[in-house]
């Protein structure tokens, strides 16, 4: 296809630079105030994501999505698959959060919390032991393949392919019990296919923060996409400041900037070298900044060097670089805040009054009703009564909708242990007389012995010959 | 044109990586509803663990909804290349 017109050369360069063979970026290591905070958050999250399976509560693990057995524990509560609507609320809850956050602080998440973020990190420490800094990394690669580039990168692989297996494996651990799990790793009995997950989310974890990176963020992140719409002039976001900043040039540093007509920014490039993701704050503000605040570091370290004022690159809003003050308060907040709140809190409040019975009604489904002996019309039921509760009970059932309705049932007692389900056949049966339609609505009634708050009522219908 | 210039590897994780994540909700969703234990695939039980049925579900989902994202971008691209000529 011919390409004419300086429009189409415009984009056919956009899709050049969209879609360029990525370059490796060796991010230099930067120390300051936001590389600590982001170590103690990195230290912190890892920490719980390998620890928290590890965690017993009331004779089972604290945090278990038991998927083989359908239940979930999330400490003290157990859920079940009826229950899936709270999961769905926690996670809206987590999203509106996030959202709540953005606008306040822009990026943070990104920058300090975010799985790919604190496992690229752990892994670039990895990198960083063995193959040293971004220089001698830069040069180990240009090398060609020799005895010692051998030995590091072996050594790499070996410590990244061990920590990724190691996240698979707890990763694992969080669906099935990770006791029972680790035992039978170590006796090479572990099933097909908790292998297979192992493997599958080792592999995601290698492939994602050894080679990925940033290219999650730039092309894959969904948040990365849309965050920008939580954005107003009063969110935090890292910015270089140009009025300061420019003129940028090289001096010495005994030399007076406003002698040679200089900004403050000596062009050192420390900002570029440390970015994770291989941007140029000092460009403007760039959808593939993750607000990690290396930069800030690198820069402030460097302003301290020069003898200036630190925070030529720092967290700023808008409104504050056009010499205007950041409101905290603003409408766009306080509706985030407030729908979250009425979210957590109607979340909370059905948490806590929630019934842990559940009752299912399921008709025969090879007859829709029968003739007795008797000349009573019957319709068979199979319950599961599913007891969500920590200790067990027993339960009486009513039935009520129709005159003279009779309740059969082949078991004495309906008893049913904590966490258990109990499928129970029923029979009813009512003279023909008594029905009006072929269809009539009929109720269930459960409730729990000596503990009446224990209660839960099922429709059905019941079928007849009208 | 634009299709010469997109690697494959780029098409790929466009396929792959939202139909990864329609497969995790579509899981959730559908075995949420119905236990493993409960469903007869052409009136046979399938005599696999919950585990087997919920990753073979995955996977199943997976690859529905990738085959689906190729239709798009085959699509996409034809259309952006007929628009281009």
């Amino acid at each position: 296809m011919a390409t004419s017109g300086g429009v189409r050369n415009s984009d056919d360069q956009v899709e050049k630079s969209l879609y360029a063979k990525a370059e490796k970026i060796y991010p230099r290591e930067v120390h300051g105030l936001f590389a600590r905070m982001r170590v103690l958050g990195v230290l912190s999250l890892l920490g719980i994501y390998y620890i928290m399976p590890w965690i017993q509560w009331d004779g089972h693990q604290a945090l278990l999505f038991d998927l083989p057995a359908r239940k979930f524990h999330i400490f003290f509560i157990t859920l079940w698959p009826q229950d899936f609507i709270y999961l769905a609320a926690l996670l809206i809850i987590a999203g509106l959060l996030l959202f709540f956050v953005t606008a306040l602080a822009g990026r943070v998440w990104c920058g300090y919390a975010c799985p790919q973020t604190v496992w690229t990190e752990a892994f670039l420490w990895i990198e960083r032991k063995v193959e040293g800094t971004r220089l001698q990394q830069q040069k180990l690669d240009a090398q060609p393949m020799n005895a010692r580039k051998l030995r590091i990168k072996a050594t790499k692989q070996f410590l990244w392919v061990t920590f990724a297996a190691w996240t698979g494996f707890t990763f694992v651990g969080y669906f099935t019990p990770i006791l029972e799990l680790g035992s039978r790793l170590l006796e090479f009995r572990l099933g097909g296919w908790e292998t297979f997950w192992v493997i599958f989310y080792g592999f995601a974890t290698y492939g994602n923060a050894g080679y990925m990176r940033e290219q999650v963020c730039k092309y894959m992140c969904p948040y990365a996409r849309f965050q920008s719409a939580m954005f107003d002039k009063d969110t935090l976001v890292v910015s270089y400041i140009p009025n300061r900043g420019e003129p940028r040039g090289p001096r010495k540093r005994s030399a007076d900037p406003k002698e040679l007509q200089l900004g403050d920014c000596i062009d050192c490039t420390l900002c570029v070298q440390v970015c994770p993701t291989g941007i140029d704050i000092r460009e403007g503000l760039q959808y593939e900044c993750i607000a990690c605040s290396a930069c800030i570091d690198a820069c402030d370290d460097v302003m301290g060097k020069m003898g200036y004022d630190k925070g030529l690159i720092k967290y700023t809003t808008e409104h504050e670089m056009k010499g205007g003050k950041t409101r905290l308060i603003r409408p766009r907040i306080v509706i985030y805040a407030a729908v979250l709140l009425a979210i957590m809190a109607l979340f909370a409040w059905s948490v806590m009054t929630r019934t842990p019975l559940g009752l299912d009604v399921i008709r025969d489904r090879n007859q829709l009703y029968r003739e007795t002996n008797e000349g009573l019309i019957e319709n068979v039921y199979i319950l599961k009564i599913l007891n969500m509760d920590n200790v067990a009970h027993t339960y009486t059932l009513k039935v009520s909708g129709i005159e003279g309705l009779r309740l059969h049932m082949d078991m004495p007692e309906i008893r049913v242990a904590s966490g258990g389900v109990l499928e129970l056949p029923v029979r009813l049966q009512v003279e023909e007389g008594d029905l009006d339609m072929r269809s009539t609505e009929i109720s269930f009634e459960l409730v729990a012995d000596g503990n009446s708050a224990l209660t839960v009522v099922e429709e059905a219908r019941f079928l007849g010959p009208k | 044109m634009a299709e010469e210039k997109v690697p494959g590897s780029q098409k790929c994780i466009a396929i792959l990586w939202p139909s990864f994540l329609v497969a995790i909700v579509a899981t959730g969703l559908f075995f949420s509803a119905f236990d493993p234990d409960d469903l007869y695939p052409f009136g046979n039980e399938t005599g696999i663990s919950r585990l087997g049925v919920y990753s073979i579900g995955f996977l199943a989902f997976w690859f529905v909804s990738a085959v689906s994202g190729v239709g798009t971008l085959y699509f996409a691209m034809t259309n952006c290349m007929r628009s281009r000529r």
